[in-house]
């Protein structure tokens, strides 16, 4: 039939479908093995090529495109050339497809890839924080000698700041005319009262209370006059310890002394027990503990001894079981008092405690 | 107490290196602190404990040393090389106050020749850092320190009457000591007299008029005993303190007196030569008894836990000095359970051993003394070390878990814990407001003497003799002092106890635990230079309820108030409970500011800490989930600046709205495009039904209400 020929030949226009494409495609075939860094786009200009990309397939496979009318011819082939004439509009079909796919996929890797470079962030900056404070160093110390002596099962006790003669001095049996009585060494109120110059009037109090046995520490601010400086306040912190029961003897403070230091400065730390004398105990004893710094070889902080004062310790004096009606032939007990401060001024090696009252924010920060 | 390592071996005889000796007498209870050459010889430094005065001489320490070979000491030799006459023919001896001078011996040694001592006695007084005078003068410093026993020579000729009276000083009596100090005399002062004046101040020095001169030809040497407290006292009013008078508060050996004043005498015959008195006036009144103890060698073991022989104990207690009086007692003892199983004393323990104490030992007193000379001398190394037999709980202060949260959280809010003295100088703090509980105590209008602080008589830094009403005084130091220091961000805080007095004769004064915070400066952030923003009143009270939060503590309210130290219109009250008082928040005045010379705004709070932890904690209930939306609503207001957002909530909750579920803060709005006095605040109104799902209608017939009501009770207008 000759008006057959006259239409045109429909492979014919299959044919040019595929030139206009390619014509026109031509300009993005560069990006089908992936766009490369040289290629001077911009994440700008790759988003706009992409979105022409993406009309281009539109025309050129979409229901109006020229592809599409071409389809429609497959009526006016002849039957045995429509097999052959299908093939190639599919061909045609799958190369617009496969050339818009690969270049899209570089273009919409390049673009990814853009915008990431675009929000990324220097992880080093700091994190947002507000800025942290700080626990006191002295608290720090006390916390953890009141976990430790709690979990030995002694019960925490505190008791007044200012106190009578009585609960300061007579029930600890230190006697009239004792020097720490005098006002050169303890403070006293216009009422006569005295601020408690050592917190072993808690002991007093805690067997009042609790009676016997009892077994407690007492951490707490103790105050005696002296000038400050270096190595003085005349406001401390102490720790007194009280164990009371039937058949105490030194051998349990030593025991329990040992485990405190063995926890507060670790299990290779020493001690060492030496006869001394304080009014409120009999037999008594010194502690020193092997430095922490030099392992007791001797340095700068233990002042070449080796060896470190803890504090003062020994067997309750009956005198003072007695001022609480406690029985020291049925009852013995030891008791010991540690500085808070002087421990915490060697474990941080303060030069100058005295910075530990000034609160200096600058010295404050320092601690955790 | 400084010795001297050759002298001590020469009395001993033991021949342990100086730094094994050290270790001995550390580990005796003569704690060394430090061992120095000295030429030939070496010094060691003995910090002593009070109770050890007979220690306070080579002799004493030797005694301590010998222990463990016995206790023999070579004694010096002490016999006059020439006597002649007898004291009773020289010189004359009274005492008229023997409460306080229960022994005084003088005795003389004429014809002496005054000039330098010898070498050896110059060197030895050197190493243990006394310096020389002459001889008469060296010789009695040196028994001293060999023995314990002060001794004073007196000029014999220059004594009025050449005799000595021993009594207290006479009112506006006066005496030129031998450091040149022309003191004045009170009438409870036990002076050393001759017929007409004072010539020694008893036990503590001598006078310059009769003192030792290069003239001098008879000498009397006095050695005594003198009453301890007498002369504490007197050294302490008069701030004079010598190596006697520290000997004689603590105790010398009254049984010593002629043994030493012998071992003098004898020494300035043989380098000063001279002739002794035969005998000494020895005038001793009343023979003090020598203290007498017990020990059962059980209670060694009972209170030390080291088992020592009975033998071993009689064998130190001997070296000691101690004299075994009669024969031991036996007594039954009682059997004893231990562990349930029936104890069995060894024997030997059922006795008890009765000893008269050395007379120069001041510190023996009862059976527990004996047993610390016991284990001193077995060693203390030797006792094992075992924790307590039975178990009990521990447990922390009942508050100590929720102040350990406090801590904490306010730290996590960049608070730093600030620790003050508790006494702060006399005229400050006045102008701080207390905690509720002290404000009537401390009433700032009232008269001085009418407030009730606590005031020491004797502080140790000058005008520090107030024990604080308030932790804020010490705080706002502190803040001062960071600002010094150029740190002009400081956040902190203080827990502590606060003073106030209790009316009444000898009546303890209220100690009450306080928490105090203080703010200033800008928003730190952590690792980042420069400040965000400067801190406002709402950063510290948003630190307070969050600790009180963290401590598990129902919510604070907050009231405006007029407060003494803050500034009107940013000062609030903090309740508990919606109706308590218990503390202040709020900028601290433009006066106080200007006290402490604060440029910058400074935030401050106060809180009786006490009263906030008596609070019952708030429990943890659950409510169900709700299944049904809500109604959201946000409500813009224009209002009067001074109606305040708990009123406005206070009146939505009058409504008693049942389906109105939550009232909350938005936002606050102040800005020049409004009306001069106004703000425009936004709610946001949560409109919820707990078993259906709520109609539109509904929730808007409910908020119509709370418009009409804010709009009634404060002239609130709506804003669109």
């Amino acid at each position: 039939m000759p008006e057959g020929a006259s239409l045109g030949d429909p492979k014919l226009k299959a044919e040019s479908a595929r030139k206009a494409f390619e014509q026109e495609f031509e300009r993005f075939a560069r990006f089908r093995a992936g766009v490369s860094a040289e290629s001077g786009l911009t994440l700008n200009s790759a988003e706009a090529l992409e979105r022409e990309l993406s009309e281009l397939r539109t025309r050129h496979t979409g229901k109006k495109s020229e592809l599409a009318s071409v389809k429609k011819l497959i009526g006016r082939v002849a039957p045995e050339e429509r097999a052959s004439f299908g093939q190639l509009v599919q061909q045609i079909e799958a190369e617009i497809t496969r050339g818009v796919e690969e270049a899209e996929a570089a273009l919409l890797a390049f673009i990814n890839d853009a915008r990431r470079e675009r929000e990324r962030i220097d992880v080093t900056l700091p994190g947002r924080r507000p800025r942290r404070g700080h626990i006191h160093p002295v608290t720090l110390v006390r916390e953890r000698i009141e976990d430790i002596f709690v979990s030995l099962g002694y019960i925490v006790e505190d008791d007044r700041e200012i106190e009578t003669d009585f609960y300061n001095f007579t029930a600890l049996n230190i006697p009239e005319n004792h020097p720490a009585r005098d006002p050169l060494d303890t403070f006293y109120t216009t009422t006569g009262l005295a601020l408690r110059s050592q917190t072993s009037t808690v002991q007093i109090h805690a067997m009042q209370r609790r009676g016997v046995p009892v077994r407690m520490i007492a951490p707490g601010r103790v105050f005696r006059r002296d000038t400050p400086d270096a190595t003085h306040n005349p406001m401390f912190f102490q720790v007194e310890g009280l164990c009371v029961d039937r058949g105490i003897t030194m051998a349990h403070l030593k025991g329990t002394i040992t485990e405190f230091v063995h926890r507060m400065f670790g299990p290779e730390t020493r001690t060492r027990f030496r006869p001394s004398y304080f009014p409120f105990t009999e037999p008594s004893a010194e502690v020193d503990y092997s430095c922490f710094k030099c392992g007791g070889r001797g340095c700068r902080i233990c002042k070449g001894s080796g060896w470190i004062e803890l504090g003062g310790s020994g067997m309750v004096h009956p005198n003072v079981l007695s001022a609480v009606g406690v029985d020291a032939e049925e009852f013995t007990g030891f008791a010991f008092g540690l500085g808070i401060d002087r421990m915490c001024g060697l474990m941080y090696s303060l030069d100058d405690i005295r910075l530990l009252f000034e609160n200096d924010v600058r010295f404050l920060e320092q601690f955790n | 107490m400084n010795i001297s390592y050759n002298w001590l071996r020469e009395l001993t005889g033991v021949g342990l290196k100086p730094r094994a000796l050290a270790e001995r007498l550390t580990m005796l209870g003569l704690a060394v602190d430090g061992v120095h050459e000295r030429g030939d010889d070496f010094l060691l430094e003995i910090d002593l404990t009070s109770n050890r005065p007979d220690c306070l001489s080579h002799l004493g320490v030797a005694r301590e040393v010998a222990v463990e070979h016995g206790g023999a000491l070579r004694m010096p030799a002490a016999v006059p090389s020439k006597m002649e006459g007898r004291a009773g023919d020289f010189t004359a001896v009274e005492i008229e106050d023997e409460d306080l001078c229960p022994r005084y011996a003088g005795r003389v040694v004429r014809g002496v020749q005054i000039g330098p001592s010898p070498e050896w006695l110059v060197k030895r007084l050197e190493v243990i850092g006394q310096r020389a005078i002459n001889n008469v003068a060296d010789i009695t410093n040196y028994v001293m320190h060999e023995m314990g026993q002060p001794l004073h020579a007196f000029d014999l000729q220059k004594l009025s009457e050449h005799r000595i009276v021993v009594r207290r000083a006479r009112s506006g009596e006066r005496l030129r000591t031998l450091d040149g100090v022309d003191r004045e005399l009170q009438t409870q002062m036990l002076v050393i007299a001759d017929a007409s004046r004072a010539v020694a101040l008893a036990g503590i020095m001598g006078g310059e008029e009769t003192e030792i001169s290069n003239e001098t030809r008879d000498v009397l040497i006095e050695s005594a005993y003198f009453d301890p407290s007498s002369v504490r006292r007197t050294a302490r009013a008069l701030g004079l303190h010598t190596e006697a008078s520290y000997r004689f508060e603590r105790g010398t050996d009254y049984e010593g007196v002629l043994r030493a004043q012998e071992r003098a005498v004898a020494l300035i015959c043989e380098l000063a030569g001279g002739a002794a008195t035969e005998d000494a006036i020895d005038v001793y009144p009343r023979k003090i008894e020598p203290q007498r103890v017990s020990l059962r060698p059980s209670r060694v073991e009972a209170l030390t836990g080291l088992r020592v022989e009975t033998s071993e104990m009689r064998r130190i207690l001997s070296a000691l000095g101690f004299i075994e009086r009669a024969q031991p007692q036996t007594f039954e003892p009682e059997p004893s359970l231990r562990d349930g199983v029936l104890e069995m004393m060894p024997a030997g323990l059922h006795t008890t051993l009765s000893f008269t104490s050395p007379t120069w030992r001041v510190d023996i007193e009862r059976e527990e003394d004996l047993v610390e000379e016991v284990a001193r001398h077995a060693g203390y190394d030797g006792i094992a070390a075992l924790l307590p037999p039975t178990a009990s709980a521990g447990e922390y202060q009942p508050r100590e878990i929720k102040k350990r949260a406090l801590r904490r959280q306010l730290t996590a809010f960049g608070y730093d814990e600030a620790i003050n003295f508790s006494f702060i100088e006399s005229t400050s703090g006045e102008r701080l407001d207390p905690i509720p509980k002290f404000a009537t105590l401390i009433d700032a209008d009232a008269e001085e003497d009418e407030r009730a602080f606590v005031t020491l008589t004797n502080p140790i830094i000058e005008g520090m003799t107030r024990m604080r009403p308030t932790l804020l005084q010490g705080l706002l130091q502190s803040v001062r002092r960071n600002f010094n220091h150029g740190t002009r961000n400081v956040r902190l805080f203080e827990t502590g106890i606060v003073f106030a007095a209790r009316k009444g004769e000898g009546e303890l004064p209220f100690e009450r635990e306080a928490l105090a915070l203080v703010a200033t400066g800008g928003a730190v952030e952590e690792g980042r230079a420069g400040d965000a923003r400067e801190l406002d009143f709402y950063d510290l009270k948003g630190a307070v309820e969050a600790a009180v939060d963290a401590m598990g503590l129902p919510a604070l309210s907050f009231a405006p108030v007029s407060a003494r130290h803050l500034r009107v219109g940013q000062a609030a009250v903090i309740m508990t409970g919606g109706q308590t008082e218990i503390g202040t928040i709020g900028r601290l005045s433009e006066e106080i500011s200007a006290e402490f010379k604060f440029r910058q705004p400074v935030y401050v709070a106060e809180l009786d800490l006490a009263a906030l932890l008596e609070q019952k904690e708030t429990p943890a209930l659950y409510t169900p989930l709700s299944r049904f939306p809500s109604v959201v609503r946000d409500l813009s207001l224009l209002t009067n600046r001074r109606t305040s957002l708990s009123e406005m909530l206070a009146a939505i909750r009058e409504l008693e709205l049942e389906n109105l579920s939550s009232a909350q803060l938005v936002d606050v709005y102040e800005g020049a495009n409004l009306p001069e006095g106004k703000r425009s605040v936004t709610l946001r109104l949560e409109y919820r039904a707990e078993d259906r799902t709520l109609r539109d209608e509904e929730a808007d017939e409910m908020h119509t209400r709370v418009v009409q009501k804010l709009a009634e009770k404060f002239g609130a207008e709506q804003r669109v």
